[in-house]
């Protein structure tokens, strides 16, 4: 028997009251003809017939590895590892988590557990939120930052209740944020299901394909709260020894810090892109299609968190390059 | 795979085997004299292999009805006692009748199960570990700090071992008071197992590795170095030695002369890079019964590492392993739905 491919995982986020639950009916009431598994958690109020809902407890628990940024979510262990044994193909599974929730450990479970990691993929961190009430979240709620730093598209809904003028400030406040994301705007939730599910955007290798300028653009964003973002490049190839020396060293010690690393590497030697991405400490990396012909090879990273020094990650990063004069 | 190379294992000429078509998430063999094996399934039945009968004669009992069997073992007086994600504990005769015992909690899994001898029933749904008698009635519902990740019984009954996060609680079944005895260590701990002797608790770590209390002083047993996740734990019949999954052998630690504190396991039928999946010890002998994650099925000798090929590789990862209690017919199912019966009693 062939072996099956990974079940895409959509995560849904979003602060209480920024339309999450009319998202989720939205898509699952849509006469899509899929089947989805949804994973909500015991506040949720839902009514769904067709789908297959199973109720968890948001259960983080610290992994025995000396690291307390390394939490993951047990539950989804759990339930992922129950499902993966069920008759019949599932087309995808969403997450739903509670408004105050930290999207980190649900990330972090697909870096971690091996066989979450060889039956499922995280196909996008999708973060809803409320467009008249946003500036305000940022500024009382930790959460509210956090759940749009981790996003990979952020449904930014309530329009109706917003002029131009505030929601292109809204839009400002989340690019300073995180300035890769995909902005989808809506009211009531009313988005085709294939602007949130299937997008495939948390994977470096896919958002490449589709835009292969993405990390690329300006960096000029101010910040305004406590999470900023940086992107840094670099001319000359990259040294993978020095290169997987320095980044193991910046997570271990600043890996609660940083929420999200994206990079896109030219390393010496070699044809192939290598597209690095990391949630806290836990990394991962792997060479993606080839550099496009004519292109300038050069490499790029970003890094969203909190406490960044900028001058540090900059020399950091360039010192990644091989000798100057070296061959590439 | 040809006649020829077939016939090198037992599973070509002493048993039965079919394709179910569905996840086979546990297997077990009735107690008492019946000598039926029952198989739990991702399609929510549980097949039952009756005593000489073909496989085509396999009765399919349908269990948990559009959903899967979550956990399976042998029902306290024969027959078998299932756990489905519809929520449903059912107990499934040998003649694949159903009868629901209990729904715990609404739109709630229930994950694991166990039973014991006696008549006792047990079944986790998230935190709480629900109790039953012989006859269904519930006795109580023993809470826990987070989700269970395994149950068993100590030999007895009368203690029960319930594994969570930051450890794992031992209650004594009979006692008035509900107050468990908790053992912590930091993480999430999955699968557990009590020695047959009742002195040590093994559980099953989300870091590839398992973590060991000695409950006479408390000693905690650090058993690491696994290259995959352990799932599957077994103790030979006299407790001698623990056999256990996660590795490309099987790994067994010696829990005699000292116990397994800094000693190094021994491991067989290692060297193909397969993992091993599943292990059953031997109700009698220092035998284990393994199976890997390519679908091989074999028989060790812990003594002299002798190694007795069952069922050939080619049928998904083996998910389950059971002996009946005497130790003559060896079962197993695979993630992808092989299932076989082995006659190894002397002939």
């Amino acid at each position: 028997m062939p072996e099956s491919t990974p079940i895409p995982v959509t995560v849904l986020t979003g602060y209480l009251g920024a339309g999450k639950t009319t998202l989720l009916n939205r898509i699952l009431s849509e006469n899509h003809g899929k089947k989805f598994a949804v994973v909500i958690n015991e506040f949720g109020e839902l009514g769904v017939d067709n789908d297959l809902v199973v109720d968890a407890d948001e259960e983080v628990f610290e992994m025995n590895n000396g690291c307390i940024c390394c939490t993951v979510r047990g539950d989804l262990i759990r339930i992922i590892g129950g499902l993966m044994k069920r008759k019949g193909d599932l087309d995808g599974i969403i997450i739903e988590t509670t408004g105050l929730a930290d999207p980190a450990p649900v990330a972090q479970t697909f870096f971690v557990d091996e066989d979450v990691k060889a039956r499922t993929r995280l196909d996008a961190i999708v973060t809803v939120v409320d467009a008249k009430n946003l500036p305000a979240r940022l500024a009382d709620s930790r959460e509210a930052e956090e759940q749009i730093a981790f996003a990979d598209i952020v449904l930014l809904n309530k329009m109706d209740l917003v002029s131009p003028e505030e929601a292109a400030e809204v839009e400002r406040r989340i690019r300073a944020i995180n300035p890769q994301v995909e902005i989808r705007r809506s009211t009531k939730s009313d988005v085709p299901i294939d602007a949130v599910i299937g997008r495939d955007a948390f994977n470096l290798a896919r958002i490449l394909e589709r835009e292969p300028e993405f990390l690329s653009g300006d960096d000029d964003h101010e910040h305004d709260g406590e999470i900023q973002s940086l992107s840094f490049e670099a001319a000359r190839p990259i040294d993978p020894e020095k290169f997987n020396a320095w980044i193991s060293g910046l997570l271990a010690q600043k890996g609660q810090d940083l929420l999200r690393t994206k990079g896109i590497l030219h390393y010496s030697g070699e044809d192939r892109r290598f597209a690095f991405q990391a949630v806290h400490m836990m990394a991962d990396g792997d060479f993606v299609g080839s550099w496009r012909e004519g292109d300038p090879r050069r490499s790029k990273i970003v890094f969203i968190g909190r406490d960044l020094n900028r001058p540090q990650l900059r020399r950091g990063f360039e010192s990644c390059q091989v000798e100057d004069g070296a061959a590439a | 795979m040809s006649e020829a190379q077939d016939a090198d294992f037992l599973l070509g000429s002493r048993g039965v085997s079919r394709d179910l078509g569905a996840w086979v998430v546990g297997v077990a063999w009735e107690r008492g004299g019946g000598g039926a094996c029952g198989f739990g399934l991702g399609d929510g039945t549980v097949r039952v292999a009756r005593p000489a009968a073909t496989a085509e004669d396999w009765a399919s009992a349908a269990a948990h009805g559009g959903g899967a069997c979550l956990s399976l073992c042998a029902d306290a007086r024969g027959g078998f006692l299932s756990g489905g994600d519809d929520g449903r504990l059912v107990r499934v005769t040998a003649e694949a009748g159903v009868d629901e015992i209990a729904r715990p909690a609404r739109s709630r899994w229930v994950e694991h199960v166990a039973a014991h001898e006696s008549g006792l029933r047990a079944a986790a749904v998230g935190k709480a570990l629900h109790l039953y008698d012989a006859n269904g009635a519930a006795l109580k519902v023993l809470a826990h700090p987070s989700s269970v990740g395994g149950v068993a019984f100590d030999a007895k009954g009368k203690r029960v071992a319930a594994s969570h996060y930051n450890g794992a609680s031992l209650w004594f079944v009979g006692s008035k008071e509900d107050k468990p005895r908790v053992l912590e260590w930091k993480g999430s701990h999955a699968g557990i197992a009590v020695s047959p002797d009742g002195t040590h608790v093994v559980t099953a770590m989300q870091e590839n590795a398992l973590h060991g209390w000695r409950l006479a002083d408390g000693q905690h047993m650090r058993m690491s170095g696994y290259p995959g996740k352990t799932r599957s734990l077994s103790f030979t019949a006299r407790g001698r030695w623990l056999a256990t999954s996660g590795a490309d052998s099987v790994v067994i630690w010696p829990f005699h002369g000292g116990g397994p504190m800094g000693k190094a396991p021994t491991e067989l039928a290692g060297g193909d890079g397969v993992f091993c999946t599943a292990v059953a010890c031997h109700p009698q002998h220092e035998v284990v019964a393994a199976g890997f994650g390519d679908g091989l099925v074999l028989l060790a000798e812990i003594a002299s590492g002798k190694v007795i090929p069952v069922a050939p590789p080619g049928h998904g990862g083996v998910s389950a392993l059971a002996w009946n209690a005497a130790g003559s017919h060896l079962a197993f199912g695979t993630e992808t739905g092989f299932a076989g019966v082995v006659d190894l009693s002397r002939r």
